[in-house]
């Protein structure tokens, strides 16, 4: 067992004080990392460690066998942040697929050597055994070690795949070609079969692993669901009941909603990808507002949420934040928003029940309105208004934000 | 007097509601789950029935079922603490003529009963959001003719969407100088549209809470 230093392997020593590094294997690219895994935990450099192991498979191959249990148990470290470097990774998978092709071409120069001296064709060529071996081994690396490393696509193990699936068929092909008997024959097919398998065989595995992890990822869908349905049975009905009693605006009814509102996004929201969407970051301000004043947001949206440049919904997004601010600070109460996508627009409204502004009132020197929303928006090429309501008291305002996309 | 059920599984709300009703309101009864509540509204014949959208019992159906297996004609207005769409248009489709959260106030509550019970529909903002996504209507769909259910018109789109903006009935009526009344049967042919059509967005909705 005698493994090359893994590069940064020595700097990983023990934490000082008391707390010892978790045992984990530490993959460097070239090695499975249980040397250094081992060595950060106990604390002594690597080299010292690898020693001991090298010592203790003399007896009785205790070391290597260690060395391969531990490579079987110990979890790998992920959240390592340092990728191996490329030169590094190739190595691994060119060392056993060199050595496969070196015991192919025994292999064949073997049966041809036969052959030449007219011997009896033996029973087994004698490289071809380690062929199949230094095969199936760098398969199994590409499997084991290489699997769930994040410097290393579904490309590179395909590459492994077909480079020792392609020598085992060259091979048997050399060998059928080279002396047609029927022991060779034999062999030939095994071969085949064998570069075949390997070829199938990490995609079974891949296959296979990805059920029990389907599997497992049900149950504890399912267990989730159980706990929502509960919680929505008892917990989410006293906090609406809460909210109800408070009235709007009050501290209390604020901290219901706002648990309200975390306990939905804990128990309905986790599948959902987070999409960074405009609804979405606009219901976001509006629950911080909400936290900060005596207000009650409702946001409403319709429309798809594909396709708007950076730009435009971050102005967008800004504006309706300083529209609800300003809901917030002078109206209170009730405010509505809705959000429409659709038709290469987007559409936001924000609406209080407050004593209501007309924009002319507004004196000059106030930013907020001026600049923070119209300014803002006829910058991004879209237009906004501010208007009271029609009708009798109470008029509330309307920011209406509208911003056509453009299309090019 | 309009007479009303409530039917909810938690007795803390039922009684909370229930203190929280306009006084010209009349309680007739309560029910707490499936099984009750079909009797209750069998037995009392409410003008108005406020169903949870969640219930235990009878075949696992919830607010859903106790509508569909009431008899015709009993109005329902649906109260949830979800608004998740499968909750809201499989209620809906069963046979609800509205849908509140259950944060609203009481007043809120009293005046929707009281819109559910001379017969015309109550939709709440989040409520002609749905709508709006479910009918394509944001995309820019629109119906040619009133015979069409799986579109709204161009109106009943403008009706929808300044509900969906937060307006009440009668700022509606007024941004658009038509009369509450008008809004009114805009919002129920939508609830019809809502209920019978066959857009395979909604009928996703339906068969995944089994309404199919």
């Amino acid at each position: 067992m005698s493994t090359p230093p893994a590069p940064g392997a020595a700097r990983t020593s023990a934490p000082a004080g008391t707390g010892r590094a978790p045992l984990l294997r530490r993959p460097s690219g070239r090695t499975p990392g249980v040397a250094s895994g081992l060595a950060a935990h106990l604390g002594r450099p690597v080299r010292q460690v690898r020693l001991a192991l090298a010592l203790l498979s003399l007896v009785g191959g205790f070391g290597a066998l260690l060395y391969l249990w531990l490579w079987l148990a110990l979890p790998v470290q992920t959240a390592d942040g340092r990728r191996p470097p490329a030169a590094t990774v190739l190595p691994t998978a060119a060392i056993g697929l060199g050595a496969t092709a070196a015991c192919v071409v025994l292999a064949l120069g073997d049966t041809a050597t036969r052959q030449a001296t007219a011997l009896p064709a033996a029973p087994i060529a004698p490289g071809l055994v380690p062929a199949l071996a230094c095969a199936a081994a760098t398969m199994c690396w590409s499997l084991m070690v290489d699997r769930g490393d994040p410097a290393r696509g579904e490309r590179y193990s395909r590459l492994v795949r077909l480079g020792t699936a392609g020598l085992l068929v060259a091979g048997s092909l050399g060998l059928l070609f080279g002396s047609p008997a029927a022991p060779t024959a034999i062999l030939a097919v095994l071969m085949l079969a064998t570069g075949a398998v390997l070829f199938v065989l990490p995609t079974l595995v891949i296959l296979w692993t990805e059920l029990i992890d389907e599997r497992a990822a049900r149950a504890r869908d399912g267990e989730r669901a159980e706990i929502a349905a509960h919680l929505h049975d008892s917990v989410l009905q006293s906090l609406a009941l809460i909210q109800r009693r408070a009235g709007p605006g009050t501290d209390v009814a604020r901290i219901a909603r706002a648990q309200e509102r975390e306990l939905r996004d804990w128990l309905f929201g986790a599948d959902s990808a987070p999409a960074r969407d405009l609804a979405t970051a606009i219901a976001e301000d509006a629950a911080r507002i909400e936290l900060e004043h005596p207000v009650r947001i409702d946001v409403v949206s319709s429309g798809d949420a594909d396709g708007l440049d950076e730009a435009t919904a971050a102005a967008v997004i800004a504006a309706t934040r300083e529209a609800l601010l300003n809901a917030a600070r002078h109206a209170g109460g009730d405010v509505s928003v809705y959000v429409e996508r659709g038709r290469g627009r987007v559409d936001v409204f924000v609406k209080d029940r407050g004593p209501g502004i007309d924009p002319g009132d507004i004196p000059a020197d106030r930013i907020g309105v001026r600049e923070s929303i119209i300014g803002r928006i006829r910058r991004v090429g879209g237009t906004a208004t501010v208007r009271r309501g029609r009708g009798e008291a109470p008029q509330g305002t309307e920011v209406s934000i509208t911003v056509e996309e453009q299309h090019d | 007097m309009t007479s009303v059920l409530i039917v909810d599984d938690h007795s803390i709300f039922r009684s909370g509601l229930r203190s929280d009703l306009d006084a010209d309101l009349d309680v007739l009864g309560e029910a707490s789950d499936v099984d009750s509540a079909v009797e209750a509204i069998a037995r009392l014949a409410p003008d108005v029935v406020l169903l949870d959208v969640h219930l235990p019992g009878g075949g696992g159906g919830g607010g859903a079922e106790v509508v569909r297996r009431s008899p015709q004609g009993t109005r329902f207005l649906a109260l949830s603490v979800s608004d998740s769409a499968e909750d809201v248009v499989g209620v809906i489709r069963a046979g609800a003529r509205g849908y509140l959260t259950k944060t609203s106030s009481g007043e809120e509550v009293s005046r929707s009963v009281r819109l559910v019970a001379s017969g015309d529909a109550v939709f709440s903002p989040r409520l002609a959001g749905f709508v709006i996504d479910a009918f394509g209507a944001a995309a820019g769909e629109q119906a040619e003719s009133t015979a069409e259910l799986d579109r709204l018109s161009a109106r009943e789109r403008e009706v929808m969407r300044l509900i969906a903006r937060g307006y009440a009935y009668r700022e509606v009526a007024t941004e658009l100088f038509i009369s509450v009344k008008t809004v009114e049967s805009h919002v129920s042919a939508v609830l019809r549209k809502l209920q019978l059509s066959s857009r395979h967005e909604l009928t996703a909705w339906a068969s995944a809470r089994r309404l199919l």
